[in-house]
């Protein structure tokens, strides 16, 4: 992807810093800063500890320990104003802040992102919000690469599929609404599945609603009269629940991995010590040291690993199936080695300045690679084992379309030998996604026997997964598939007929030089991204249905059409069998105003695309999609965005319940 | 007045109203297309059922629950729930608060909407939190009592589990009390109590729990392997 200038990620990066060290600047004097949790790991992304330093910021808490004290008289609370629960939490410290201090503090609350009525209500309700300072801190999306942004809202799985608070679409509109005052309108907005056309409409409601603002005349905007934007091509919006199954199978890129098995958040992982080494590495000092309100003391040394495109060889490693991972290394390995030789080459001053210069480059390498290669070890440590091929194989052969029940004596097996629960539960709702619930005899077999092996508090378990409609017996109505001619309607994504329609399966594909996306799961293609491809790769697609055609027929048509038929055109009856409303709305403007810009900015360059991921995107489903948008690069920019990064754990996480009838510990 | 640009109806909406004109403030307002202005005037004609759907539509979570804070506090509870009931995201945003502490509310509410399930699951959720064996057997059993009507398939399995729940806490206490070897029985999963017996050397009263709840053969001698090994039986 052709980095260019003032891109979306160094815009947010940057918007975001001016506008909490401003609010920062606005308390006068020495401050100490309350932060909730889930926001500490985010502000990390785009500022630094030592800066907040540089403007008063003397100590940091965390709003969850509830431990602020009275060292400095300035504090502020940093916290998302959006749940009712958390502002509570805030209205606590401070009355408890006003009873038991013997100093008279200043309160300040920076709401990110926005001021709410609620909040104002609670802190009303406290008696306390004549002595706060209230602001709000409009973060939206957070920067995780130049080609990702994500809202980094943890909650937004559980909360949309679960509790079914739409919340997050929200604030996801609002975030898509600052790209557009920026470029100008989306042209296009084309979207699957409920949760999307939420956001669409949404955002539609929203363009009126400034429509409104604007010719009241009553606020002076900076951005009149918007248009269809010259550089957007479109936005294409994927509802999660579309393609649960994708997610619920193990990732097997690296970086997918890498989370699967330690679990990355906010471009970090946490890694044992006896893994990764010490923590000696000087150059990871400035950006591990932003996540500073307590010096971790957890059990077992861990490290925190910076895992971004910052590091050259992580850049290269992150998207590739595993299985080539240690080829890359090694190959990287040999390159080191043979750089280092090149000092023998150097025999004049000049040529020895020379090396010396390129000296920490290479010093900076080889600790990345020392890394890398005993993270990849500890991986392959572990993808060897009997339970992980086990798990494998019921994946494969679940999503490969064979009959499910020949699973179920693997499965049993897996519960009895007491692997973790997610896991077990990962591969039965793989099997209820993929074909349409369990039958009701199976499901209550496996119910009982997962209850009796992890415990009766899993009765909530189950219950949540089928609110989630993940896990679900075959005779209930929501579990149905979406027929394809049958007289009986269905809601849900039909799997066995996509399976076939879309080539979800690729049984050749190569890992080491990829054709097709499905290499990120070694033979399965995320139905997700292939139904962006159906409109960004329309020929691609075809070529594929058609039998294999070859590589080189399929490049030379697709930069034919890449512009001729927009939106699902040409794909609408397959898409329909995926689950929920599909869509493609024009934006229009005025058309004497958008072709005399059209004329203007001339019909030029590569436009971009975002993709939105509503209720999180995986690390191998934006392997895939930077697999197409290299091959889109000269056509398109595509710009990922999401709520947040999941995975199959993830998922589960939000359902399992963590109480358990033992004593509680006193 | 449609189709004029530039003019704010929130603004005439309000005079409207302050002249005592309800009706056409309504009215008027229903051409506001800005939904954060339209709520707060609506709740203040007390237009209620009106605020909360234009709240809705508005798709802010923040303005629907203010509207629902407020009325919650005004109306009776009965009509407040009749309310919320057939407006999916009203129910859910306070099923998801109400779950971050005001458990009595989420019982009443799944009462009144005939939601047994979810019902229980509230008791269930209870128990676990429960520190006494006593009360958490009793909860178990207002949370069994509260399935016991239905006969639908997934009910009276659940009562069956739940029911379950409460026994394996009666036999594990019983443990606890015979064998007092420092291991603590309760709380365990079924398996995890067979796996402990079994490696204490307890086998026959591992078999007789293994018969008690039907746990299948299988899973049986899966556990009975494991927990050989790890007391390293090799008999």
């Amino acid at each position: 992807m052709a980095p260019i200038s003032g891109s979306d990620a160094e815009y947010f990066r940057d918007k975001a810093r001016r506008d909490l060290l401003a609010l920062l600047e606005g308390v006068r004097g020495k401050k100490n800063l309350v932060i909730s949790q889930d926001l500490a790991g985010p502000i990390g992304l785009f500022v630094k500890f030592s800066v907040l330093q540089e403007y008063g910021v003397d100590r940091v808490f965390l709003l969850e320990n509830a431990n602020v004290d009275s060292t400095q008289r300035n504090i502020i609370f940093l916290v998302h104003g959006e749940k009712p629960h958390m502002v509570r939490r805030v209205a606590e410290q401070i009355k408890r802040l006003q009873h038991n201090g013997n100093v008279e503090h200043e309160f300040s609350v920076l709401w990110v992102p926005r001021r709410t009525l609620v909040s104002d209500k609670i802190l009303e309700e406290e008696g306390i919000i004549g002595d706060v300072n209230i602001a709000e801190l409009p973060l939206y999306f957070m920067p995780l690469e130049d080609d990702v942004l994500s809202l980094e809202l943890e909650d937004s799985f559980s909360d949309l599929y679960l509790h079914k608070d739409p919340g997050c679409i929200f604030l996801a509109a609002k975030a898509l609404m600052d790209i557009q005052q920026r470029y100008g309108y989306f042209p296009r907005i084309i979207g699957k599945g409920d949760n999307a056309r939420r956001l669409a409409d949404l955002l539609l409601r929203m363009r009126k609603e400034l429509d409104a603002e604007e010719r009241s005349g009553l606020t002076d905007l900076p951005f009149r009269g918007l248009l269809p934007s010259a550089d957007t091509e479109s936005l294409i919006i994927i509802d999660r629940e579309v393609d649960f199954g994708s997610v619920l199978l193990t990732q097997l890129t690296y970086e997918g991995l890498i989370d699967e098995m330690v679990g990355i958040r906010h471009n970090q992982a946490d890694i044992d010590t006896s893994i990764v080494g010490a923590a000696a590495a000087p150059q990871n000092q400035g950006s591990s040291s932003k996540a500073p309100p307590q010096p971790t003391p957890k059990q077992g040394l861990k490290r925190k690993i910076q895992l971004d495109s910052s590091d050259q060889l992580f850049n290269q490693l992150r998207d590739a199936n595993f299985a080539i991972v240690g080829d890359i290394l090694n190959k990287v390995a040999r390159r080191l080695e043979s750089d280092y030789e090149s000092r023998h080459t150097a025999k004049t001053t000049t040529e020895l300045r020379e090396f010396v210069n390129k000296l920490p480059a290479f010093q900076l390498e080889h600790q990345s690679l020392r890394i890398h290669t005993n993270l990849a070890e500890e991986i392959m440590r572990q993808t060897r084992s009997d339970i992980f091929r086990k798990l494998l194989e019921v994946q494969q052969n679940n999503a490969a379309g064979a009959d499910p029940t020949y699973q179920h004596d693997a499965i049993e097996e897996l519960i009895a030998r007491d692997i973790p629960l997610k896991n077990i539960l990962r591969l039965l709702c793989l099997e209820s996604c993929m074909s349409g619930g369990l039958r009701p005899r199976d499901l209550e077999h496996f119910k009982k026997q997962v209850i009796q092996a992890y415990g009766h508090q899993h009765i909530l378990t189950f219950n949540a997964l089928e609110k989630m409609e993940l896990l679900q017996p075959r005779s209930s109505a929501t579990a149905m598939l979406l027929s394809t001619g049958g007289a009986q309607t269905g809601t849900k994504t039909n799997y066995s007929f996509l399976r076939k329609n879309l080539q979800l399966v690729i049984e050749e594909v190569s890992e080491k030089d990829p054709e097709d996306i499905a290499y990120v799961y070694s033979g399965f293609a995320p139905l997700s991204v292939r139904l962006i491809q159906c409109v960004l790769q329309k020929p691609y697609i075809l070529s594929l249905l058609r039998g294999g055609g070859s590589a080189t027929a399929t490049q030379a048509s697709s930069t034919q059409a890449s512009t001729a038929s927009p939106g699902w055109l040409g794909f609408e009856d397959v898409v329909k069998s995926a689950r929920g409303a599909t869509f493609s709305l024009v934006q229009k403007g005025d058309d004497k105003a958008v072709r005399a810009r059209q004329t203007i900015s001339g019909n030029h360059t590569a436009k971009t695309v975002y993709v939105f991921f509503l209720g999180g995107i995986t690390f191998t489903e934006i392997a895939a999609m930077r697999f197409i948008a290299q091959q889109e690069a000269g056509r398109r920019r595509i710009v990922l965005c999401t709520t947040s990064m999941i995975n199959g754990d993830r998922m589960m996480e939000a359902a399992i319940q963590k109480g358990s009838f033992a004593k509680i510990a006193a | 007045l449609d189709g004029k640009p530039g003019i704010s109806f929130e603004l005439i909406a309000q005079a409207a109203y302050d002249e005592g004109r309800t009706h056409l403030a309504t009215h008027l307002l229903n051409h506001e297309p800005r939904g954060g202005k339209q709520v707060p005037l609506l709740l203040n004609m007390e237009e209620d059922e009106l605020a909360l759907d234009k709240a809705i539509a508005s798709g802010d979570d923040d303005l629907v629950y203010y509207v629902l804070l407020h009325l919650k506090g005004k109306l009776p509870l009965a009509s407040f729930f009749r309310m919320i009931n057939n407006r999916p995201m009203a129910s859910a945003l306070i099923e998801s608060s109400a779950r971050e502490g005001d458990m009595e509310l989420l019982k009443d509410l799944y009462y009144q909407d005939d939601r047994p399930i979810d019902g229980s699951n509230v008791l269930f959720s209870e128990a676990l939190n429960e520190d006494e064996l006593q009360r958490k057997t009793e909860k178990l059993q207002l949370a069994s009592r509260l399935l016991a009507d239905s006969k639908d398939a997934t009910v009276v399995l659940q009562q069956k589990l739940v029911l379950e729940a409460s026994q394996l806490l009666k036999v594990q206490d019983a443990l606890d009390k015979d064998l007092a070897d420092r291991s603590e029985f309760l709380g365990l999963s079924l398996n995890e109590t067979v796996f402990r017996l079994v490696r204490a050397g307890y086998g026959k009263r591992a078999q007789k729990i293994q018969s008690e709840f039907k746990m299948p053969e299988k899973t049986y001698w899966w556990l009975r392997l494991r927990a050989l090994v790890a007391k390293r039986d090799w008999g």
